[in-house]
């Protein structure tokens, strides 16, 4: 298929584009920055597939990283991934480094518009045409001219500058009022900033500051090897850390031409459902929650628990999991795990049965989710929206069926698509997806393979590029990965998934009631970070007093609970 | 010396302050118990208003002192001035004089324009999108809530909120005989005190926390108050006309907390009603079930039907 269509790309944009298919699945179309916009424009009109990220490439002096001769002070290379099924049209451009300027294809590719702006803030790429906007990635007090993704950038020269905090409402025109949401507000569990301009109740504006939280992991993975990387990338979320190190060990391994055990992949794919599974029901909670109703929200986290406690007696740890390692995994599914998830599982389903129930009929909650904050599937198209919220809206696109990786080819999915668009179709498919998982979930515990659990991977990685994209509960996760051959990866290039929703977001709010936005912002399943509790505690006299004995310091998992619901229940 | 006792004793000031803040326990720990969590322990209330009390109260830039001050004390004082005029604990009204109904439901109004007022003195974005709804919630239930309670004093004859009361428990009970009137009564209760889901007023996952954001010391811990006494205000009142009437302690508790295990069931049943839809509710439907029932009672009552 991606062969025919490759070649259909090539009679297209030839002319403007130098095509090379570096593998089955691949196509790079190397441009020069002046002829980038209209290469695009061309391949745009041929409606193939949508643009997945844009990556900078930092190269300073030597040759170019594109094999273009050296310039003076070297050059960065732009990468634009447009992706569909398992095939990637790669444009390649590349400029010099003391003139890096590209022109913006966001207007014929409007998700662009984000990738574009943190391409500006990280590696200093002048965007021509991009829309002026507040910075969204680097904070407030970064120096300017200062660009951290740039291979010669030293922490000792991003000192603070003086700036003036903004005054919410310094800018409000006359007969407008703004109200702020975040960076801290009860309805965010991780910080943001949106400003939404108000007619009364009605949403007439909105605009979105991100970057709170940005901590650098891009930077800081170009300065580990290969081996501590994967423990970085895997806390760069609290709810998918898995997937984050799935990803990136899908793509070392790819580039080192490792083939991992068919067990292992079976282990990894089990982790991810067990994975979705946990934040599907998170956000289950945290969106009826967003609507005021609570009680749904305290029972889907109950219930939540369960998978909690399996992933935990799996891998030994409620958050980051580390089951990954380069070349396999760490640990094995034994005949009592597989029962204790089949008996979790089992549960899932039918509290997943009764929820699925409330969500489609109970006659409060629709009136919060019925018609609200509907994305039509063409604005989601526009927009670049992915994952659950792209399939509430009638996207079939699900990377676990569109382009298997590793053990989804044995164990097909099918995806959960909705046409209905709104608030309500997002519950439905996010609901709908659990069945999904208890299904996969059993059938690989049913054919679980046997074999080896990991193969050693070497400490260098030979010099390549490879692109790994995993579908993450909150939709397709984007990697790239750059080897010189070295111990240490040259570019770790990671785009989760949020950030393709937000573009969507704040334009389907406006028009909307402020009493929406909560629920609505929600919707797109903002990640947010969850907390880990530690079961080694010291024990003080009294805490432990139940149990016999008194030598252990560790307690059981059984132990904290009981202690928990002692402390809670008033009875000391 | 008697007079001071009722003020300060019972069945005003301590007794009606302990009781209601026992009533918010028994309100929270039953809506934690629907919702499968374990609840606050008995003292939780309390420990909260002594927390807010010894709090430092921060005064925002912008706002009149006199008012920011006042409007809680103002809240207060209406909700316990009420407490006088309703058989508390299932005693005679300490204090009674005719058509003092009515002025029970106006002391109880108090409460909502100090909250409105609170918020629209602060420059907060939060307060003044919750000072808003609240107000427009206010007009929309109160006409309803105030129909509900009228129609058991018209089937007594008087308006006196003791002569109600003794009508209530010589005849069938009021639930029987004028069941919308009970549930425009109690689901207006409800909306009085902003209980879910006809919390937009204060919805924290928009508004933080309304009309109340800038409060943080005693302003809070006095509205806090306020607002559990009426809610053993509003208990009383609906049991003692509906119910069959209050005539000593015993039936107070078992009937109040009959009802306060109905509305905890209602406030964890429902997801939060966005204001517009609140305001459309109570016109299309509270407002019409209330004329309804009043329609009905004034026509038998004309007809001569001894209700």
């Amino acid at each position: 298929m991606s062969t025919t269509d490759f070649s259909r790309i090539q009679a297209a944009v030839g002319n403007l584009a130098a095509c090379t298919t570096p593998s089955e699945s691949r196509m790079d179309l190397r441009a020069d920055a002046d002829h980038l916009l209209r290469a695009v424009t061309v391949f745009r009109g041929l409606g193939w597939g949508y643009l997945s990220a844009i990556t900078g490439l930092d190269a300073p002096g030597g040759a170019g990283t594109e094999g273009a001769p050296a310039g003076a002070d070297g050059h960065i290379g732009i990468l634009y991934h447009f992706c569909q099924g398992p095939a990637v049209v790669t444009f390649r451009v590349e400029v010099p480094r003391d003139h890096a300027t590209v022109p913006s294809i966001s207007g014929v590719v409007p998700s662009a518009a984000l990738f574009e702006r943190e391409l500006s803030e990280m590696l200093g790429i002048e965007v021509r045409g991009l829309p002026a906007g507040k910075r969204q990635f680097l904070s407030d007090d970064w120096p300017p001219g200062v660009y951290p993704l740039r291979k010669d950038f030293v922490p000792e020269s991003a000192v603070a500058v003086a700036h003036s905090a903004p005054v919410i409402g310094s800018e409000e025109a006359p007969g407008t009022f703004i109200v702020p949401i975040g960076p801290q507000h009860p309805a965010l569990k991780e910080p943001g900033h949106f400003e939404f301009s108000v007619d009364g109740e009605i949403i007439t504006g909105a605009s979105v500051r991100l970057g709170y939280v940005h901590r650098g992991i891009e930077k800081g993975a170009e300065d580990r090897s290969w081996v501590q990387a994967l423990y970085l990338v895997e806390r760069i979320c609290g709810i998918c850390s898995h997937i984050h190190a799935t990803a990136y060990t899908l793509g070392v391994e790819a580039l080192a031409a490792l083939t991992v055990p068919p067990r292992a992949q079976a282990i990894r794919t089990i982790i991810c459902e067990l994975e979705r599974i946990h934040s599907h029901l998170l956000w289950l909670g945290v969106a009826a929650h967003e609507a005021g109703f609570d009680t749904l929200f305290m029972f889907s986290w109950r219930d939540r628990e369960t998978v909690m406690d399996l992933l935990e007696s799996v891998t030994g740890n409620r958050v980051n999991y580390s089951v990954n390692l380069l070349g396999g995994v760490k640990c094995d599914i034994d005949a009592a795990a597989v029962d204790a998830i089949r008996r979790g599982v089992d549960y899932l389903e039918e509290r997943s049965r009764h929820y699925l129930k409330i969500v489609t009929t109970d006659e409060s909650f629709l009136r919060r989710t019925r018609g609200v904050g509907a994305i039509s599937h063409e604005m989601s198209v526009r927009y670049g929206t992915v994952g659950p919220t792209a399939r509430a809206s009638g996207v079939t696109t699900d990377l676990r069926q569109a382009a298997p990786y590793a053990a989804y080819g044995q164990f097909p999915v099918e995806p959960i698509v909705s046409q209905a668009c709104d608030q309500e179709a997002r519950f439905v498919v996010r609901v709908k997806e659990l069945f999904e998982c208890y299904r996969l979930v059993r059938e690989i515990l049913d054919r679980l393979p046997g074999g080896d659990l990991a193969i050693p991977a070497p400490r260098k990685v030979p010099e390549g590029e490879a692109i790994s994209r995993v579908e993450a509960p909150r939709g397709e996760l984007f990697y790239y990965l750059r080897s010189t051959g070295g111990v240490k990866p040259d570019r770790v290039k990671v785009r989760t998934p949020s950030l393709c929703n937000w573009a969507a977001v704040v334009n389907v709010v406006v028009g909307q009631k402020l009493a929406d936005i909560p629920v609505i912002l929600a919707g797109i399943d903002p990640c947010f970070s969850c907390n880990d509790r530690s079961v080694t505690l010291r024990r003080s006299g009294r805490a432990g007093g139940s149990r016999a004995g008194g030598a252990a310091e560790t307690w059981s998992w059984e132990d904290l609970r009981a202690y928990g619901i002692r402390y809670y229940g008033g009875s000391h | 010396m008697d007079v001071l006792l009722a003020l300060v004793v019972f069945p005003g000031g301590l007794f009606v302050i302990a009781a209601s803040l026992a009533y918010e326990y028994v309100d929270r720990k039953l809506v934690a118990r629907f919702q499968n969590r374990v609840g606050p322990r008995w003292f939780q209330p309390l420990a909260d208003f002594i927390k807010l009390l010894v709090k430092e109260e921060i005064v925002p830039d912008g706002v009149n002192r006199g008012l920011f001050n006042g409007l809680p004390l103002a809240a207060l004082a209406g909700a316990l001035t009420a407490a006088l005029y309703v058989p508390m604990a299932g005693l005679a009204p300490s204090w009674g004089f005719r058509g003092d109904l009515v002025a029970t439901v106006y002391l109880m109004m108090m409460m909502t324009l100090c909250i409105g007022l609170a918020g629209a003195n602060t420059q907060d974005r939060f307060s003044l999108v919750g000072a808003v709804r609240a107000l427009t919630q206010l007009f929309s239930y109160e006409a309803p809530f105030l129909l509900a309670l009228l129609g058991p004093a018209i089937a007594a004859g008087s308006w006196r909120i003791s002569e109600v009361n003794g009508y209530a428990r010589e005849h069938l009970w009021m639930i029987v005989t004028q069941p919308l009137g009970f549930v425009v009564a109690l689901i207006g209760l409800m909306g009085k005190l902003e209980l879910p889901p006809f919390d937009a007023p204060e919805a924290e996952t928009e508004i933080v926390s309304g009309a109340l954001t800038e409060y943080s010391g005693r302003g809070l811990a006095f509205f806090r108050l306020g607002r559990d006494i009426e809610l053993l205000i509003g208990l009383t009142l609906i049991s003692a006309f509906y119910l069959g009437g209050l005539g000593n302690p015993l039936q107070f508790l078992a009937k109040t907390l009959a009802l306060l295990a109905v509305t905890a069931a209602l406030q964890s049943l429902f997801a939060r009603l966005r204001i517009d839809q609140t305001v459309g509710l109570w016109w299309k439907a509270g407002a019409v079930l209330a004329l309804v029932q009043l329609l009905v009672l004034i026509a038998l009552k004309f007809a001569g039907v001894q209700l």
